[in-house]
């Protein structure tokens, strides 16, 4: 691997301000075309699970979401668009009414209706199902299938955003027949839905075949058959692309990006990320619950360095806990300070006595994170702060988030699941949530009202002033919003999604023809 | 054939001490990793679903219990389930056997057939340039780490000079740069040591004296050099075979080869103790038995060996 570093060095180093250049805006001049009838594309990662409501993990969503539908579907432009329902209201403050596509088959010739659409969502939380996304649909009290092609939902509060729940994970159309039949463990290794690709084999570790749905009701996509190969190491992933054994690879490392774009059959395209990369912080143990302390550090962070030098321009600075792109992304803030000078000031305002501050830091569990714990570490020893940086593996990771044990800070990819600061930071840092670490009374009060409020005006006040209490307090430290870069051959077009589905519709993949 | 059986008797009986040790640590290290419940179940599962679980999977027992209970379904051929792909280990592992058992195999042979040669044509040709060639290469063969051997050959053999596909399991040509990469280690190891073995062989008082005899030069390499020296290489060729596994891991995951190696790393991770356990106990199995062919052939090339 060292090699082809130090190759892409002298290469980046050839085109100078390259990073600066949009990379997706090489492919046009040379127009390729292609008569494959098959798709073949490489991620970092096989596949661990079918079943929808079993995993949350990119790898294994990417295809998932093309396996099933939802009743609502998030496009790459971030709306919100019909899918196995075809319109949608409010009867009133809590009672969501779907109106649901007729016709539709399941990949096992059975009809969609919607007593599946009742059972899918009310697996996700049953008890028993024990499944991966249970909490995503908390706000549900009771669900009813009137006729064949109505679901009435009733929340227990008003919730503004069940459509957009319903479009993420979690929201996946299983068949109740089948599943009911076969079980949960069958239904996993021989997957049905409605969506356009079907389920035809997989050899673990190897491939991913997908046959395409001919009966889909978005049309048949373009090409006859999809095949989904892992190859986890950066290298080799590239060279398949280069050679054209693979037409689109995910998770191309921003240092990457050039030798790709550099190619002449192939390009880059990237997405801003539906999310931020933070360190969360344990805001419980001393000296970081005082915010001056944390001030102090976030001001440290030479954040446009880190976006210049280790993600090669491939990211911005966030400017506080919402994702741009979000809803009530405000704009008007600064991305977030860096002062050296001033962060020593509010050290030693903070009475801070040389305590050991913590990064335990994981390897690519988000990309470069090892690396921005190294520079991040450096920056803080300059103001004079007492880090240590340790690597853990991510079975660690997983077990200390589970404990929430993390001795100071670590790396996290707060996803916005619903183009929403309620499904990122409410959802991750509110009372009992994942990384509560950190309390704050008036905050937690805002984040109740805004979930369960349907005035838009009333929650972009709640979240204007949520931003405010926690840029002052800081429970995570926001470093990056990058982007998340993928390498096509160039007759491919494709939109990668922000929020990490690998959207193979046809309104999202095409294959330039001759 | 007087001492061939208890011969036999005794490296059978070591062969399976072997085994029982190795199953013994895995067993133990693994329960040192941590527990692999928290692994399987969502953030925000509460404690009693946690205790339900460990309870299913058996991890409740004292670890005494939880090792009687491994070992006397290990006597049956049972391996446990795996807690992550939700069946029995030994399909989870049976899947990916094949696969390396192919590359491995490949690796082993290839390494075997171009080494012995190698190392002999080396030593006869000793402190010639081929001699200097040969060995500088076998130098960088054993140095060179598998990894970057791996993508030199990915970058050079498949993309520039377009000779073979560059990761993936399919037909010869997928077998052909996973192989080299995982056998140039061994490669190295047996011509250098081949290369010593019939030098010191060829100094000896019998070769001397069937040149003088008037023996032709092929049949004194072929039957007394190669013979004589072929204790050491053998010996070394049937050590190898467990660097070749061990670096499975690395190769298989450079080539994304769906083999053993990556299983039990992933599985590492996942604390999927079965399957571990399993893949650990195979592959250990898979060197027992061919160090059990190498002591039987030096019994038959060495008839001192099986009468001691």
């Amino acid at each position: 691997m060292e090699l082809t570093r130090r190759d892409l060095l002298k290469g980046a180093a050839a085109l100078g301000a390259a990073a600066t250049v949009p990379l997706t805006a090489g492919g046009l001049a040379v127009a390729q075309t292609t008569q494959k009838k098959e798709l073949v594309t490489a991620q970092a990662g096989d596949i661990s699970k079918f079943d929808p409501h079993f995993s949350t993990s990119s790898n294994d969503i990417r295809v998932s979401f093309n396996l099933f539908d939802n009743l609502t579907s998030r496009h790459p432009d971030g709306k919100l668009y019909p899918g196995l329902a075809t319109e949608w209201k409010l009867d009133d403050q809590t009672t969501w009414r779907f109106k649901l596509r007729q016709g539709v088959k399941f990949h096992n010739g059975d009809a969609f209706t919607s007593a599946d659409a009742k059972f899918s969502i009310e697996r996700t939380y049953d008890p028993a199902a024990k499944t991966m996304v249970a909490t995503v649909f908390s706000t549900i009290d009771k669900i009813e299938a009137p006729d064949p092609f109505t679901l009435v939902v009733t929340t227990k509060k008003p919730d503004p955003l069940l459509p957009a729940r319903l479009a993420f994970y979690g929201g996946q159309i299983v068949p109740k027949k089948y599943v009911e039949s076969v079980g949960n463990d069958t239904f996993n290794a021989k997957p049905v839905g409605t969506g356009p690709v079907r389920f035809g084999s997989w050899v673990k570790d190897d491939k991913a075949v997908l046959e395409a749905n001919p009966d889909y009701w978005g049309g048949k996509i373009e090409v006859d058959r999809w095949t989904m190969r892992p190859i986890p190491e950066t290298a080799p992933r590239i060279a398949a692309l280069l050679k054209g054994e693979v037409d689109i690879i995910t998770q191309l490392p921003p240092d990457q990006g050039e030798r790709v774009a550099g190619n002449a059959t192939t390009r880059v395209a990237g997405a801003l990320y539906a999310g931020l990369y933070v360190l969360g912080v344990n805001s419980k143990r001393p000296p970081l619950d005082n915010p001056l302390v944390k001030q102090a550090l976030s001001l440290a962070i030479d954040r446009e360095a880190i976006v210049k030098e280790l993600w090669r321009g491939r990211g911005i600075v966030p400017n506080g806990p919402v994702a741009k792109g979000d809803n009530h992304y405000d704009a008007s803030l600064p991305p977030l300070a860096y002062n050296p000078a001033e962060a020593k000031e509010r050290l030693k305002k903070a009475g801070y006595k040389n305590e050991e501050i913590f990064i335990e830091t994981t390897v690519a569990y988000v990309a470069q994170d090892k690396a921005m714990a190294e520079a991040i570490a450096a920056m803080w020893k300059d103001i004079g702060v007492n880090v240590k940086v340790e690597v853990v593996e991510y079975s660690v990771r997983a077990q200390k988030n589970r404990e929430k044990s993390f001795k100071g800070m670590w790396w996290s990819d707060p996803t916005s699941t619903l183009g929403d600061p309620d499904g990122m930071m409410w959802r991750l840092l509110s009372p009992g949530g994942p990384m509560d670490y950190w309390r704050d009374a008036r905050w937690d009060e805002l984040g109740s009202a805004a979930r369960f409020s349907v005035d838009e005006k009333f929650r972009a006040g709640a979240y204007k002033e949520m931003s405010k209490i926690f840029l002052e307090q800081l429970p995570w430290l926001p470093v990056i919003q990058p982007y998340e870069d993928y390498g096509l051959q160039k007759y491919v077009e494709f939109a990668p999604n922000p929020n990490q589905q690998f959207e193979v519709r046809r309104f999202n993949l095409k294959l330039r023809r001759a | 054939m007087r001492g061939f059986v208890p011969f036999l008797g005794h490296r059978l009986f070591r062969a399976l001490i072997a085994l029982w040790l190795v199953s013994t640590v895995v067993f133990v290290v693994m329960r040192l990793s941590g527990d692999p419940v928290p692994l399987l179940l969502p953030p925000d599962a509460p404690h009693s679903e946690i205790m339900r679980v460990r309870r299913e999977l058996g991890l409740d027992k004292p670890l005494p219990v939880q090792y009687v209970i491994f070992l006397s379904n290990l006597a049956h051929g049972d391996f446990g389930r795996s807690i992550h792909f939700r069946e029995p280990a030994f399909n989870v592992v049976r899947g990916y056997l094949a696969a390396t058992l192919e590359l491995g195999l490949t690796a082993f042979l290839l390494a075997a057939l171009i080494a012995v040669p190698i190392g002999l044509f080396s030593a006869m040709r000793r402190n010639t340039l081929v001699d200097h060639a040969a060995m500088g290469l076998a130098l960088i063969g054993q140095s060179a780490p598998t990894f970057f051997l791996g993508i030199l050959f990915i970058l050079l053999l498949s993309l520039k000079a377009d000779l073979f596909p560059t990761s993936g399991r399919g037909d010869w040509r997928n077998l052909v740069l996973p192989a080299l990469t995982l056998g140039a280690f061994t490669m190295a190891s047996i011509a250098r040591l081949t290369r010593s073995a019939v030098l010191e062989v060829l100094g000896a008082d019998y070769i001397r004296t069937a040149r003088a005899k008037g023996v032709a030069e092929m049949w004194v390499v072929a039957k007394h050099t190669l013979k004589n020296a072929a204790i050491p290489i053998v010996t070394i060729t049937g050590l190898q075979f467990g660097t070749l596994l061990g670096g499975a891991v690395v190769t298989e995951t450079v080539f994304s080869w769906p083999g053993i190696g990556r299983l039990a790393v992933q599985s590492i991770y996942n604390r999927d103790y079965a399957v571990v356990q399993c893949t650990v106990f195979l592959a250990a199995l898979m060197f027992v038995v061919i160090n059990f062919f190498v002591d039987l052939i030096y019994g038959v090339l060495d008839p001192r060996i099986r009468a001691g």
